[in-house]
């Protein structure tokens, strides 16, 4: 069993992994000669099922296997986030699966360039250039970077004349390798055809106004003056609280909060319906006929003022906050609703270069049970 | 008696409090030891593996610097022992005061109030604001003998020396739950190796934390003369604590070290101020033979800890002192019971086994110079008094004896009011 890669796009890599990381501690990850696949089943929440292509992050990538050239591995999120993030300024990454003391590892092997400080006096007073960030050329690329977990980028002036010197870190994430047997099951989460699809607003902006609902709904709940419905029920549960999920076929999008208290609720207009494309629809035009949101377009309109043509979800208020998480990676995200079932977000990440293939990343959400 | 007073400027506040971040994270208690020529904060962890020592020049550092001893004595000293919490909160905010000069102080007052007349003594900290505010903190403290760790430099062959800032950037690399840092070179390049000692099976091997290596060239040293596969294993949080601190500072951080389950110490300082950390540590020689035995981790602190001694020196005023904390006194005890048969060697034979080992660690001498100082032997001579093996040359290790404090009572521990006039075998008898 082999496979050893470079790391060509750190970042996607990274602020993927920290998206996944937040939805639950381990992935199972299945390696083959074409693409990644990144599984997360928890016992309840949100499911996900993501793709990406090998172009994607990796370069370079040899993989080997008895079975079929693939390979399964259980990986811990938060440790391999970790691992990435180090490679942030890296001026190369690459990792491999190894074997230490007979216990599997994926390592990751980090260089990086620095300019070398040691020009720099010893003494206390010594620094004058007042935390001026001077990149070697390999780090120009990082700075952008919100989440970058170093916080404290170094502030420590270059200012001196030094040749540059290299780092190599090396990271050594512990892993399990899953038999085929154990892994037959999985399989990307099915549901019904979706009455309503629709491309989200900026996720930033969906994030924090949900956020707050729930911390709205999470204060009136202590408040304490009783209630009924959803609140109640999330509560003996020991959940959080409900947020409603709607969406037209006109442009709409309607987050709502409901407690004793108070009934919140945003609405967007003037978002897109993705046409359906023929070719992905089972059964062709036909299909796209037959299609539920073909009916559910009948229904509403573009200023959702209507009762009708609606199809909402309910979502754990905290399970949505951690969802969205994934906002971080900047793909187009596509909501597809099930009335009442289930909600399925279609992330896919831009790639640079024309023509390569999308990578998705299904983000599915479990009804709430009310 | 001693009279203890110095004043503060307020960049001098906020390192003291920089100081004293760094040394919570050794111990919850901070000890203060004050002498004429300089201000030492020290802290010894509860296992007595590591030792952080902060000295303060008396005529860089402070402002104004005052430790009068009374009358007639030459060598004044003031020693106690605060909790370390309590000193930090009040030069806490003073950190935000300094830089962002909004209720910036104008100095930091500090003197002692100890006299027989008085009821209450206090360690009294005085903020002195811009705006014409006094803050006055008055702390309690526990008089006590400080500790301070013995490195014999000259034995310790392994250097090097590196900026700190090259060291914060490699301790970012460390997951955060690792436990051990593997330090070693071969073939031009350093590793830092931070792992975890325990492997667990089966589902938990997931939860193992994230091991790391970092390796750097020996040129981004200053200076690197250790021997090729020589691992050290120091703990991870004290080697974050103090690159951390040292990185505060912009200094350069030296390290020496002589092999496993030998002391290492790290210093760095600069603008009157001096920071030693003495370290256990654990590891061996991959690859090469190894002459030394590579001890398990968890047993250092517990070798190291016998050799700890209490002894004291005679110029401390007695009648103040207060009773030594039972953790010191309890180990005297038991180290006496339980090596009756190994007694104390000549005084001679003793300081030259000091020179030729560096075993014995964490000894209460008060500073480098005086480190041979044999005055400190004879003292012991006088309250310990007696011989009763012939055979000096196979003592233990252990040749800093402990050696009870005067100030203890006598009825406290039996032992001490032995006559030197049985060999121990023979009291033995009597158990």
């Amino acid at each position: 069993m082999r496979f050893k890669a470079t790391i060509q796009n750190i970042h996607t890599f990274t602020k993927f992994t920290a998206s996944l990381a937040s939805l639950g501690p381990v992935a199972w990850v299945r390696l083959d000669e074409h693409e990644v696949r990144f599984t997360i089943i928890p016992e309840q929440g949100t499911q996900v099922w993501a793709v990406l292509s090998i172009d994607t992050i990796f370069e370079h990538y040899t993989i080997q296997s008895a079975a079929a050239n693939v390979i399964n591995l259980e990986v811990p999120l938060i440790p391999l986030n970790r691992a990435l993030k180090s490679a942030l300024r890296a001026t190369s990454a690459s990792i491999r699966l190894t074997k230490k003391a007979n216990l599997p590892f994926l390592v990751l092997t980090i260089t990086t360039n620095t300019f070398n400080r040691n020009a720099l006096s010893s003494t206390t007073g010594g620094f004058g250039g007042g935390g001026a960030h001077a990149q070697s050329g390999s780090t120009h690329d990082t700075r952008d970077d919100s989440y970058d977990f170093h916080g404290a980028s170094p502030s420590h002036d270059f200012g001196g004349s030094g040749r540059e010197r290299e780092t190599v870190v090396t990271q050594d994430i512990p892993i399990r390798v899953l038999g085929q047997a154990s892994v037959e099951g999985i399989h990307e989460p099915r549901c019904r055809e979706p009455d309503v699809h629709i491309l989200l607003p900026p996720l930033m902006q969906l994030k924090s106004i949900s956020d707050r609902f729930t911390k709205l709904a999470l204060g009136s709940r202590d408040g304490g003056t009783g209630g009924t419905g959803g609140g109640r029920s999330a509560v003996a549960s020991g959940l959080g609280p409900r947020l409603e999920i709607a969406a037209n076929m006109h442009g709409c999008l309607k987050l709502n909060i409901r407690t004793d208290a108070m009934n919140i609720s945003s609405v967007w207009t003037g978002l897109s319906n993705p046409e359906l494309d023929a070719g992905q629809v089972e059964g062709g035009e036909e299909g796209i006929a037959a299609h539920p949101s073909t009916r559910m377009k009948e229904l509403g309109d573009v200023q959702g003022k209507s009762e009708e043509g609606w199809a909402v979800c309910r979502i754990d208020g905290r399970d949505w906050g951690k969802v969205m998480s994934v906002g971080r990676l900047g793909g187009r995200v596509i909501a597809c609703f099930c009335h009442e079932h289930a909600l399925i977000l279609y992330v896919y990440l831009s790639n640079n270069e024309e023509g390569g293939d999308e990578s998705v990343l299904t983000v599915s959400d479990s009804p709430a049970v009310d | 008696m001693v009279s203890l007073k110095f004043t503060l400027s307020p960049e001098a506040s906020v390192k003291i409090h920089d100081a004293l971040l760094c040394l919570t994270k050794f111990s919850e208690s901070v000890s203060i030891e004050a002498r004429q020529d300089k201000l030492s904060l020290t802290a010894l962890n509860s296992s007595k593996s590591a030792y952080a020592s902060v000295s303060l020049e008396a005529s860089r550092f402070f402002s104004s610097y005052s430790c009068v001893p009374s009358q007639g004595s030459t060598e004044g000293r003031f020693t106690c022992r605060l909790y370390n919490k309590a000193l930090l909160s009040v030069f806490k905010g003073r950190v935000a005061d300094a830089r962002g000069r909004e209720s910036a102080i104008d100095r930091c007052e500090v003197s002692v109030q100890e006299r027989p007349d008085e009821a209450e003594c206090r360690l009294v900290v005085k903020m002195v604001h811009n705006q014409g505010v006094t803050k006055t903190y008055k702390l309690t403290y526990e008089s006590v003998e400080v500790m301070h760790a013995l490195f014999d430099k000259n034995m310790a062959q392994n250097r090097w020396k590196i900026h700190s800032g090259c060291l914060k950037e490699y301790i970012e690399y460390f997951g955060p739950k690792t436990e051990q840092l593997d330090i070693y070179s071969e073939d031009g390049r350093v590793t830092f190796m931070s792992f975890t000692e325990k492997i667990s099976d089966g589902k938990n091997i997931l939860k193992h934390p994230l091991q790391t290596a970092v390796s750097a060239s020996t040129a981004d040293f200053e200076e690197f003369s250790a021997q090729e596969k020589l691992h050290i294993v120091i703990s991870v949080k004290d080697f974050k604590a103090i690159v951390t601190h040292a990185d505060n500072l912009r200094a350069e951080i030296s390290a020496c070290y002589s092999q496993p389950t030998r002391p290492l110490q790290f210093s760095y300082g600069g603008e009157g101020m001096h920071c030693e950390f003495t370290l256990m540590t654990a590891g061996d020689y991959r690859g090469t033979p190894a002459p030394a035995p590579s001890h398990a981790v968890a047993s250092r602190s517990i070798s190291r800890a016998q050799s700890t001694a209490s002894a004291r020196t005679d110029n401390h005023p007695a009648p103040v002192e207060m009773p030594p904390p039972s953790e010191a006194g309890s180990r005297v005890s038991t180290h006496r019971n339980k090596v009756p048969g190994s007694t104390r060697p000549p005084a001679s034979s003793n300081l030259q086994r000091l020179q030729s080992d560096p075993e014995p660690l964490f000894v209460p001498l008060e500073e480098e110079d005086r480190r041979w100082d044999p005055a400190v032997f004879r003292d012991e001579e006088e309250t310990l008094g007696w011989d009763a093996s012939a055979d000096n040359d196979n003592a233990p290790h252990h040749i800093f004896r402990d050696t009870a404090p005067a100030a203890r009572s006598a009825t406290d521990d039996n032992t001490e009011g032995l006559a030197p006039t049985q060999r121990v075998s023979q009291i033995r008898g009597l158990w």
